[in-house]
């Protein structure tokens, strides 16, 4: 295979500077996205869960569009959005409004999951124990529920750092982009890809393990 | 009855081009993408339950990869690939195949960690009762396994099929003629003939489109996950 013989390490050496730099801002982007999409969730969640009128079919109604329609659509909808309401329009800021929009909307269906699993008998007891509704949700709901959702939660941030590599459309600067750019210009596609492969997988199948290892230790007693 | 409010001038001829030429290929594309991934994904995901290690390992190396990696990075490879050259004759992928490929590399493994455990779900008495009327492994699972797993695959494929029309919007960045391309393209001409590119009206309608053939997919995949469960 020539095409192995001709994988040249050096090259991904000489770019190291430019593709560290990418991945600085995939991981900044997605750190915000995440972020966001966990104080999105965590609130729209909690209104879903307890079916506070109004404010919970607008949640539920965020929450089709989002899922329904392709995160590439919505990253040119916001891009074109966002000089209209007077927000400057840098690359940067496409970027993690978009993830934290998308992931917020994941997030949303994982709390209210979560909330929902906690059973109804343990509110029950908070409430009697003389919390108010809020202090039961915060004492009873959210470590039980919270505890129940982390795993399919964390699945979502995977995703939003997954799609961060599709601000390529927007010009901004993170690990695909760079990728992009660098075999663009020099054709040096299985060095690229390699780095690409690499940094993504390494970061995907770290968080999944983490799922599995928190899923092990965090089971709720069975006697719940 | 004439139109109490009407379009713009220019709406008519970007919606007809959009939806003459994009929205075929879009969904062109979302079947190619579906079909391959359901025959790949249920052949790998039946392979995987066979108990035989390097091949368990095999499988679970190429169903963590291609889920693991975002599908941009999937599709831009296998479009950045260069010619290969194979029994003398040359083959390189034009943006569409690509597309295709990447798009079905991504939902075979899906379809297989899927199919794993639809087929695991079958109870072991269905496999012993096919064994007693003289079945090979073969015959067991295509007969009589799978068949059964299959029902249990019905709503997570209704949900693959909703990822799959999205995920073709990918495409666009090799420049497949697909919806959102399409749409893009109508930007660009309006921009040089009027100066106006309409462009956040155009993306909106993009998302309404969207919007209005996943919905009700996904409510379908929803029906059936109560129904058959």
């Amino acid at each position: 295979m020539d095409i192995l013989a001709s994988f040249e390490w050096s090259f991904i050496w000489e770019n190291r500077e430019e593709l560290w730099e990418g991945f600085k801002n995939t991981m900044k982007a997605s750190a915000i996205g995440i972020g966001g999409a966990f104080v999105i969730g965590l609130v729209l969640g909690a209104i879903r869960a307890h079916r506070i009128p109004v404010a919970s079919q607008l949640a539920a109604t965020y929450v089709e569009i989002i899922r329904n329609t392709p995160i590439l659509v919505q990253i040119f909808f916001i891009f074109y959005f966002l000089p209209r309401v007077g927000v400057s329009l840098e690359p940067f800021t496409v970027a993690w409004v978009a993830v934290m929009i998308w992931g917020g909307a994941f997030n949303t269906e994982n709390f209210r999951a979560g909330f929902e699993a906690v059973p109804q008998r343990l509110r029950e007891a908070g409430l009697a124990l003389g919390f108010s509704p809020f202090k039961t949700f915060l004492n009873v709901t959210l470590p039980v529920g919270g505890r129940i959702a982390l795993p399919s939660s964390i699945n979502t941030y995977i995703s939003v750092l997954k799609n961060t590599s599709l601000m390529l459309v927007v010009g901004y600067a993170e690990l695909t982009a760079v990728a992009y750019s660098i075999q663009a210009n020099t054709f040096r596609t299985f060095e690229m890809f390699a780095v690409l492969a690499v940094a993504y997988l390494a970061i995907v199948w770290m968080l999944s393990a983490l799922i599995r290892l928190l899923e092990a230790r965090l089971r709720l007693p069975e006697a719940l | 009855m004439p139109l109490a409010y009407e379009l713009p001038e220019w709406v008519r001829p970007v919606a007809v081009y959009m939806l003459r030429e994009g929205l075929p290929e879009t969904l062109k594309l979302a079947a190619v993408a579906v079909t391959v991934s359901a025959l790949i994904g249920i052949l790998l995901g039946t392979f995987l339950t066979i108990h035989f290690r390097p091949l368990q390992a095999l499988l679970r190396f190429y169903i963590e990869v291609w889920r693991g990696l975002p599908i941009i990075v999937t599709i831009l490879f296998i479009y950045w690939l260069p010619a290969l050259h194979v029994l003398g004759q040359t083959i390189q992928l034009d943006a569409y195949t690509a597309a295709a490929v990447g798009l079905s590399l991504w939902g075979s493994a899906q379809v297989a960690e899927a199919t794993r455990g639809a087929v695991q779900s079958i109870p072991k008495e269905q496999h012993e009762a096919a064994a007693a009327l003289g079945f090979g492994w073969l015959g067991r699972h295509a007969f009589v396994i799978v068949p059964q797993a299959l029902r249990r695959l019905l709503p997570p494929f209704v949900g693959l099929l909703v990822n799959i029309i999205q995920n073709t919007t990918i495409a666009f960045v090799i420049g497949v003629n697909e919806f959102l391309q399409a749409g893009q393209r109508q930007v660009e001409n309006l921009t040089t003939q009027t100066g106006n590119p309409h462009a956040f009206e155009i993306f909106a309608g993009v998302l309404v489109v969207f919007f209005i053939i996943s919905f009700p997919l996904t409510m379908l995949a929803r029906y059936l996950e109560r129904r058959l469960v």
